[in-house]
Parts: structure tokens; C-alpha cells; sequence
């Protein structure tokens, strides 16, 4: 056990070099589960006891733990839709407060937030009722929305996400994909023509086209809604 | 902008037969009495009571129709594979969104005759099995929407749509949806995301949605001019129809034409040659000769005069690099730039493309700084070699068609009007003097 200086980094760039060298695999997980050792500490597992049922007793206190909020609970309800089931925030108490009431599915007492939240919600359930709090009704109950309010307000949002179940990211995702939804108020000019200007639409696109046809001189890039 | 235009005498008329004007103008086209005494819900009750689901199915196919909402897909094999895909429930969609801007053709058919869609949507329903129709529009067409609204809700009071409709004991739900907000709706996998109240990306097939569709289930997506063509079909038969047109696809098509002076919709026979379209759209206007043709659309092809003998025809114009896509055909005069244009359409494919892929996000957006390079008279040396390997770098790599179709009017363009693109990307001039070369390279301009 004679002591070769150098010799742990040769070592260790020996394994690197031969991992360098191994055919690489991505694994996509969840629907591919690699086999892992039962002591691998990142293994993810619900335990089952000597009867059969799960040992889980929806604690919370793995979704509490983890530190990267990865974990949530959920399930299916009688209508077939699947639900997270937040826990009340103090369960999720070691959090960051805001964190905790953002999982809980409460709003957030957040300064950044707050001048988002002074709208009156009953429009807003009314939709929801009307719809069955139906996410597969999301454009509809969406459009309602922006009918009662002009535009869709965060507050809004969140509350459709909490009753109907949805992700808040999957109804924004939904909502800024269509054009004809915003998240502005109708009397913000100045961010209702940055947002026109980004997505120059159709009516800019027939008035192009007409012109293009017969040789008009061509606008300046800024003008034909590319923004740089 | 819904003119229809008159057709040269003797052109078949199949999707716009019973709209045309032999009843006076000004009758209301969602008159339930007017339209059946004009043949509406025949077809339905021959395929009911005669045809049955597989007779139907079987007549369709053998007719020859292909999907009018771009692609030419069969139409009986979609219905043959819908029909043989084992479900609890299966849908039919009635595609009447007409993503295309600057095309009414489904606009117009609606406006002019609602129950023909809505008869063939009834039809395919019950070729297939479907209980549950819907039939999407586009929100801001509000007439389109209106009239189809009181035709559905007409035809169901006379009970040719409803439960047990023509007591033949098939159930049929039918729901008009107005959707928009995009241009990528008319794709039919965005289509039914949308209607599921999801964000509106392509999603890859196979599976295609005949297997796994709205809501999982397997739905036939149909253009609307498809399911009016249908109702036609069964009454006159299939051989009658597989007579008009072209071979390979038989059938009339409607057009949006867009001239100097004109713009409006006519139908004509699949395979008409593109020399006889053009004359619909009116003059040029005085000592102005056409200089391009722009086929399918925002992401057609731009064909040069010397090929207007070419068919109109989804096989043909595919081979020469252009589509029926929207079914609009525009006319540019010799004023015209073809680089401007091609960056006109190409931007306005790259801001509406979805931004699921690479080839989608990033792609069509280098295209168009490669064209906006080249309008801007700031091309790099190797532009004209970067435009054709990302052409075809996006055809090879693309989800969804929209991107394959983006890369159209730059490869027309290409193809066709090579030494103008030359002008541009080499010299930095524009021949047509539309775009702005920079200073320097304007001395040496054509
Ligand atoms: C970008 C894009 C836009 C489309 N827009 C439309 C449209 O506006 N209307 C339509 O019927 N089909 C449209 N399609 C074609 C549909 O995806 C689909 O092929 C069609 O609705 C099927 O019906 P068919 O077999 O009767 O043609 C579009 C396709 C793409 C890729
Ligand atoms: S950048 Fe990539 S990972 Fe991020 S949202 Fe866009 S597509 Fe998804
Ligand atoms: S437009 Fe995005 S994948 Fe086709």
C-alpha cells in the first residue's frame, strides 16, 4: 500500500475514459424503469404492507421533503377526472410560505401578485358551474372568462385551476397559444400593440399580400411585426 | 368577400348544385322546406335505407373522393379505417375552420349551403358509427356559424339528425364549435386538441386520428367541401362522379381566386388546368402581364406563367411544387418581387407555426432571416446553399405538414425565378426595384 502520488487521479480518469468510451443511454422515464438497486437512495416506491394495501397514508410528508416540489399526490374522482390533492399548507410548513399556499392551492400573499388579486370571482364560478368544471371544456370556460372580465386575470386562472383540477401552467399554456385570448387588460395599449406587433395576425398578412402582389415597396422589417 | 364567381357554361356543378340560383336571390339558405324540396337529406336516406353503413362506405370509396382540406386523402379509406377501429364511441369532425386568410372557399359552401355539410357530417356518422358530431367553424365567420346553428337545430326538429334519426335507429349528436385564434386549427390534430380545450400543437401519427382521435376515440376529420360532395354522391352515384374531373381525383373543388380587380370562389373540376383558372380572376389591369401564380395558399408554391398548363390537381401540382392547400389561387403581376412575396408568406408561416419542433420553431424562422437578409439587400456568400439544405433539412425532419409546406414558396421561388433570388442573394439588387438593397450594391443593380 505503498502511496504513488498521482495515482487516485489516474484512477478516476481511467473510469471516466472507459464511461467516455460506453454506448450512452437515455432513459425515458416513467414509461422505461432501468433496474435500480433496492439501496439506490433516489428510488422512488410506494411500499405495500402483508395485506396488500398500500402503506401510503397520503402524510405528506414526502411532498413536504422533497426539495425540488416534485411530489404531489393525486387521483381519479367519481367523473373520471384526475385531481391533485393539495395538502392543507401546513403540511407543506418546512416550505417557503408562499410556496406552501401555492401548493395548497390558496392565493398567495405575494407582493408581486397582489395587485393581480383584487378581482370579484363569482363571474368566474359561474362559468365553472356552467361547465361542469370540465378541464376538456377549457377554451369554452376560458372564453367565458374573457367575456366577463375583457381579459384574463391571474386571479381567474387560478381559481379555474383549482376547480377544475388543470395545472395553472396547462390553462396558461392553453390560453397563450389562441390569439384571441390575453392576459392584458383591454386598456393597456402600450402592451396590447408590443403583443399585436409580435403576432402581426392576419389582417396584416391580407394587406401584405395584396400589396405584394403588385410590386408595393416592401415596409421596413420593424413594420411587418418582426421584432428584433 | 364570399362572391361566388360564374363558371365557364358547361363546368359540373356538384358542392354548390343545389345552392345555385334557381330559386330567386334572397331565399334563406337554412329554410329547411326550400332545401329538401332542392334534394337535401337524399343522400342520407339512400345511404339509411338502401346503403346501410358498409354499402355506404363501400359507394364512397369506389366514387373516388378524396379529402378537398389539402392532403387528397382518400375519403373511403379513412371511413373504412374509423369503421374497422374497435371503440366504444367514435366521432366525426367537420373541418370548416379555412385556416387560409385570404380563402372563403368553406366559407362560402356554408354560407350557401349549410345542409350539404351538415348532411354529409350526417352521413359519415352513420357510415361509421358515430354518435357525436361536431362540426368546427370559424368564430369570426358569425354567418357561418348562424346559418349552421339554425340548420342543425332545423334538421333536428324534422328529425334528420337527433336520436333515432330517419328512424333508422342510429343516434346522432351534432355540435356546431366556432374555434379561433390560430391558423394551425386547420391541421386536424391541432383541430382536436382544440376541441378538447387544449393547447393547439400537432401531435405525431401514427397513430392516426381514424384510430386514436378526439378525446382517444377514432374520429374521421373531413373538409367540409368533402362532406357536401358526399350527399352527391349517393343520390347520382358514384360512377357519375368518378366521371367528372380528373382520374385519379374525381370531383369538383372550390377555388379562391384573388386578380387585380376580382377575388371570389368558383367550383370547378378537379384537373382543370391552372390557364383556365386564372381568366376568373378578372384582368391584370391595363399593359400588365401576369408574372407568378401562387398556389395553396400562405405556404403554396409560386409557379411562373410556363406552367399553366399544369392540372389543377393534388398529384400534379405536388410534383411541380406547389398544393391545393387552401384551394386559393393568387395572380402577381410583372410589378411583383418574388423574394418579397416568398418573405411576405414564409413570415407569415414561421409566426403562426406552433413551436412544438425544432424544425417548427427554429427552422421556419431562419428561413425567414435568410429572405429577410435577402430583402434587406445584407445577404451572407453562402445564403443560397444554407436556404436549399434547410429546405430540405426541415421537409426531412418535420412533424407536422405546416413546415413541410413552409418551405414552398422559397423552393418554388427557387426553382422558377432563380436568377431573380440570384439578384438578391448575390448582388444584392431587386430586379422588380420592391426591396431595399443596401447603397453600395444598388450601383450595380440590373
Ligand atoms: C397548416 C395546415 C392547415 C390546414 N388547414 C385546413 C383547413 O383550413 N381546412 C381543412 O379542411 N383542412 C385543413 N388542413 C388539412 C387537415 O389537416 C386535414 O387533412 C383535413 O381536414 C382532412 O379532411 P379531408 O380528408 O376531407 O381533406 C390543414 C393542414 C395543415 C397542415
Ligand atoms: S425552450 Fe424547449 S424546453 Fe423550454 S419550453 Fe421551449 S421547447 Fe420546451
Ligand atoms: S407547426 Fe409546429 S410542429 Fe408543425
Amino acid at each position: 500500500m505503498s502511496f504513488v502520488p498521482g495515482l487516485g487521479i489516474v484512477k478516476g480518469m481511467a473510469l471516466t475514459l472507459r464511461r467516455f468510451f460506453e454506448p450512452k443511454a437515455t432513459i425515458k422515464y416513467p414509461e422505461e424503469r432501468p433496474d435500480q438497486s433496492p439501496k439506490f437512495r433516489g428510488r422512488l416506491q410506494l411500499l405495500y404492507d402483508e395485506y396488500g394495501t398500500l402503506k401510503c397514508e397520503t402524510c405528506f410528508q414526502c411532498a413536504q421533503a422533497c426539495p425540488i416540489e416534485c411530489i404531489d399526490m393525486g387521483g381519479i374522482d367519481t367523473k373520471g377526472r384526475y385531481h391533485v390533492h393539495w395538502g392543507p399548507p401546513e403540511t407543506y410548513g418546512e416550505r417557503r410560505d408562499e410556496s406552501a399556499l401555492r401548493r395548497s392551492g390558496r392565493t398567495v400573499p405575494d407582493k408581486a401578485y397582489e395587485h393581480f388579486e383584487s378581482i370579484d370571482l363569482t363571474a368566474v364560478d359561474g362559468i365553472l358551474e356552467d361547465h361542469d368544471y370540465d378541464p376538456k371544456k377549457m377554451l369554452e370556460i376560458l372564453e367565458g372568462v374573457q367575456a366577463a372580465y375583457g381579459f384574463l386575470p391571474v386571479a381567474a386562472i387560478k381559481r379555474i385551476s383549482f376547480k377544475t383540477g388543470a395545472w395553472y401552467a396547462l390553462i396558461y399554456g392553453t390560453a397563450s397559444y389562441y390569439d384571441h385570448l390575453r392576459f392584458e387588460r383591454p386598456g393597456d395599449i402600450a402592451q396590447g400593440a408590443a403583443v399585436d406587433a409580435h403576432r402581426p395576425g392576419e389582417v396584416a398578412f391580407l394587406a401584405g399580400l395584396d400589396g405584394a402582389l403588385h410590386g408595393a415597396k416592401h415596409k421596413s422589417p420593424a413594420a411587418t411585426g418582426k421584432v428584433h | 368577400m364570399t362572391t361566388v364567381l360564374k363558371t365557364p357554361a358547361g363546368w359540373p356543378s356538384i358542392l354548390l348544385a343545389r345552392a345555385a340560383a334557381t330559386v330567386p336571390a334572397g331565399t334563406d339558405p337554412t329554410d329547411l322546406d326550400i332545401a329538401v324540396r332542392r334534394g337535401a337529406f337524399e343522400g342520407l336516406k339512400r345511404a339509411v335505407r338502401d346503403l346501410g353503413p358498409a354499402g355506404t362506405i363501400a359507394t364512397v370509396a369506389s366514387s373516388g373522393l378524396r379529402g378537398r382540406g389539402g392532403a387528397g386523402f382518400p375519403t373511403g379509406e379513412k371511413w373504412r379505417a374509423a369503421a374497422a377501429t374497435q371503440a366504444r364511441r367514435r366521432y366525426v369532425v367537420g373541418n370548416g375552420y379555412g385556416a387560409d386568410p385570404s380563402s372563403f372557399t368553406d366559407r362560402a359552401l356554408i354560407e350557401a349551403d349549410p345542409y350539404s355539410v351538415i348532411e354529409g357530417l350526417a352521413i359519415a356518422a352513420y357510415a361509421i358509427g358515430a354518435t357525436e358530431a361536431v362540426l368546427a367553424v370559424r368564430a369570426e365567420d358569425v354567418q357561418a356559424v348562424q346559418r349552421l346553428e339554425a340548420a342543425v337545430a332545423a334538421a333536428e326538429e324534422a328529425g334528420f339528425l337527433g336520436p333515432d334519426l330517419l328512424d333508422s335507429g342510429h343516434d346522432l349528436a351534432v355540435t356546431i364549435r366556432p374555434v379561433q385564434g390560430a391558423y394551425m386549427l386547420g391541421e386536424e390534430t391541432v383541430l382536436l386538441k382544440a376541441l378538447e380545450g387544449r393547447r393547439g400543437q400537432p401531435e405525431q401519427r401514427p397513430p392516426h386520428p381514424t384510430e386514436r382521435g378526439l378525446f382517444g376515440m377514432p374520429t374521421v376529420v373531413q373538409n367540409v367541401q368533402t362532406l357536401a360532395a358526399v350527399p352527391w354522391i349517393l343520390v347520382n352515384g358514384a360512377d357519375r362522379f368518378a366521371a367528372i374531373g380528373s382520374k385519379a381525383s374525381p370531383g369538383t373543388i372550390l377555388v379562391q381566386v384573388r386578380g387585380a380587380d376580382k377575388a371570389g370562389v368558383a367550383e370547378i373540376p378537379v384537373g382543370t388546368p391552372l390557364r383556365e383558372i386564372v381568366p376568373l380572376a378578372g384582368s391584370l389591369g391595363r399593359g400588365r402581364t401576369l408574372k407568378a401564380i401562387l398556389v395553396g395558399g400562405p405556404s403554396g408554391g409560386i409557379l411562373p406563367p410556363e406552367l399553366l398548363d399544369t392540372p389543377y390537381e393534388f398529384d400534379a401540382l405536388r410534383a411541380v411544387g406547389a398544393h391545393i392547400g387552401s384551394g386559393s389561387v393568387v395572380l402577381a403581376d410583372d410589378r411583383a418581387c418574388i423574394v418579397d412575396l416568398g418573405r411576405l408568406l414564409t413570415s407569415f408561416c414561421a409566426t403562426e407555426a406552433c413551436g412544438k419542433t425544432i424544425p417548427c420553431r427554429i427552422g421556419t424562422r431562419r428561413l425567414v432571416e435568410i429572405v429577410e437578409r435577402a430583402t434587406t439587400g445584407r445577404p451572407k456568400p453562402t445564403d443560397l446553399q444554407l436556404l436549399a439544405d434547410l429546405s430540405a433539412d426541415i421537409v426531412d425532419s418535420a412533424l407536422c405538414d405546416h413546415e413541410r409546406l413552409t418551405t414552398l414558396p422559397l423552393t418554388s421561388g427557387m426553382r422558377y425565378f432563380g436568377p431573380e433570388l440570384d439578384a438578391h442573394l448575390l448582388r444584392s439588387s431587386c430586379p422588380a426595384g420592391v426591396c431595399r438593397p443596401i447603397a453600395v450594391a444598388a450601383g450595380a443593380a440590373s
